[in-house]
């Protein structure tokens, strides 16, 4: 007998990413999902923002490892709150994990939620954690042929950052390429050029979290696609 | 890609699979039947590996799978054409073929990884 049975795969996640998102909307606390290649610099891009904006904003953020806690201690040393989650192997962060962990962190009056994914391009995209926006992260070091290779996270991502630019003389990196497959199927993809070894360009992407700031305080964020 | 990520997939399909069939009191399952969108991010041969080990040793293990890939169908940010081929990712960096824009296209179709129907008594 044949049944038709029309059900997203993905629903359970979902579904828990709605409470994620009702438990973060109620604070208006802006949810930041990072997603990169392992060692793009996603922590190191964490160090930076957390010490550079800390008189502005109060921001906490989930790690997600598959072994260690290394990168939450190197977040939780910026004096930021830092809640680990360890996911033995599994690769990606999912909504229940997420909804686990706000339970480690006092959301009273907390501005900004960072979530480190786990290094990978391809399973946490698939993955609602609850977020108001994935970040991509592409580091010059890995080849400009990534947002053609995995062009659903660069379709879904709100901002894409271009870190280790500092390295761009030595390495073979056509940053217009980037640039032109990101936006291919993405048009608002807000990008910035950054280097988080010597801190430039990091002003364009600290007024985009201003904005996005300001944007979910007063209600305007809309609901991310998925 | 690690078939880690099948594998979690593969567990999310089975547990739908499982309430359905208590939920019409079946107990025989004959065919899963999926469609996976041809921008989805998962790979059909490693879902098909991940399914078939999950469900070895089991009950079902005889169960086989009906994979649809869902053609990427895309609206043009410029004129609204909606393009596309008759298979796969075909559309994916394509211009848009009534005006040539390149950019900023909707993706209209192919992001999807639904079950569409079982087989089962
Ligand atoms: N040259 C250069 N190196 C950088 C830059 N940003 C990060 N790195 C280095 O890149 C390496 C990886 O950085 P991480 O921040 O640990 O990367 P990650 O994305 O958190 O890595 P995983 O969590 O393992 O996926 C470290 O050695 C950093 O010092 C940069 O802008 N320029
Ligand atoms: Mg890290
Ligand atoms: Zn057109």
């Amino acid at each position: 007998m044949q049944i038709p049975v029309v059900r997203n795969v993905l629903e359970a996640n979902e579904k828990l990413a709605d409470q994620v998102r009702a438990r973060l909307d109620a604070g208006k606390i802006l949810a930041l999902n990072l997603i990169s290649s392992p060692g793009a610099g996603k922590t190191t891009l964490l160090e930076r923002t957390l010490a550079d904006l800390s008189g502005e904003f109060r921001m906490a953020v989930i790690e997600g490892d598959l072994q260690t806690d290394n990168d939450a201690r190197r977040v939780a040393a910026t004096g930021a709150q830092a809640v680990q989650i360890n996911t033995e192997g599994g690769c990606h962060l999912n909504s229940s994990m997420i909804l686990q962990a706000l339970d480690n962190i006092s959301l009273d009056g907390l501005d900004i939620l960072f979530i480190e994914n786990v290094g990978n391009l391809v399973c946490p995209v698939e993955f609602d954690c609850g977020e108001d926006a994935k970040i991509a992260l592409l580091s010059v070091a890995e080849g400009d042929d990534k947002p053609e290779k995995y062009p659903l996270l660069f379709n879904l991502a709100r901002a894409m950052l271009l870190n280790k630019i500092d390295l761009l003389p030595h390495v073979d990196f056509d940053v217009q390429r980037a640039r032109n497959f990101a936006t291919r199927l993405n048009r608002e993809l807000a990008i910035f050029e950054v280097s988080c070894r010597n801190g430039q360009g990091l002003t364009g992407w600290y007024d985009w979290l201003r904005a996005m700031r300001q944007a979910k305080l007063e209600g305007r964020l809309t609901r991310p696609e998925r | 890609m690690p078939p880690m990520h099948e594998m979690v997939i593969a567990q999310n399909i089975l547990d739908i699979v499982r309430e359905e069939m208590a939920a019409r009191q079946c107990t025989r399952l004959v065919r899963i039947g999926l469609e996976c969108g041809a921008l989805s991010g998962v790979e059909p041969e490693s879902l098909r590996l991940s399914l078939e080990a999950l469900l070895d040793g089991g009950p079902w293990a005889e169960a086989g799978l009906e994979l649809r890939v869902i053609p990427l169908r895309l609206r043009c940010f410029s004129c609204g054409t909606v393009f596309g081929g008759e298979s796969g990712q075909d559309a994916l960096w394509q211009p848009c073929p009534r005006c040539g824009e390149q950019f900023g296209h909707t993706v209209e179709q192919g992001k999807e990884l639904r079950i569409s129907h079982l087989e089962a008594s």
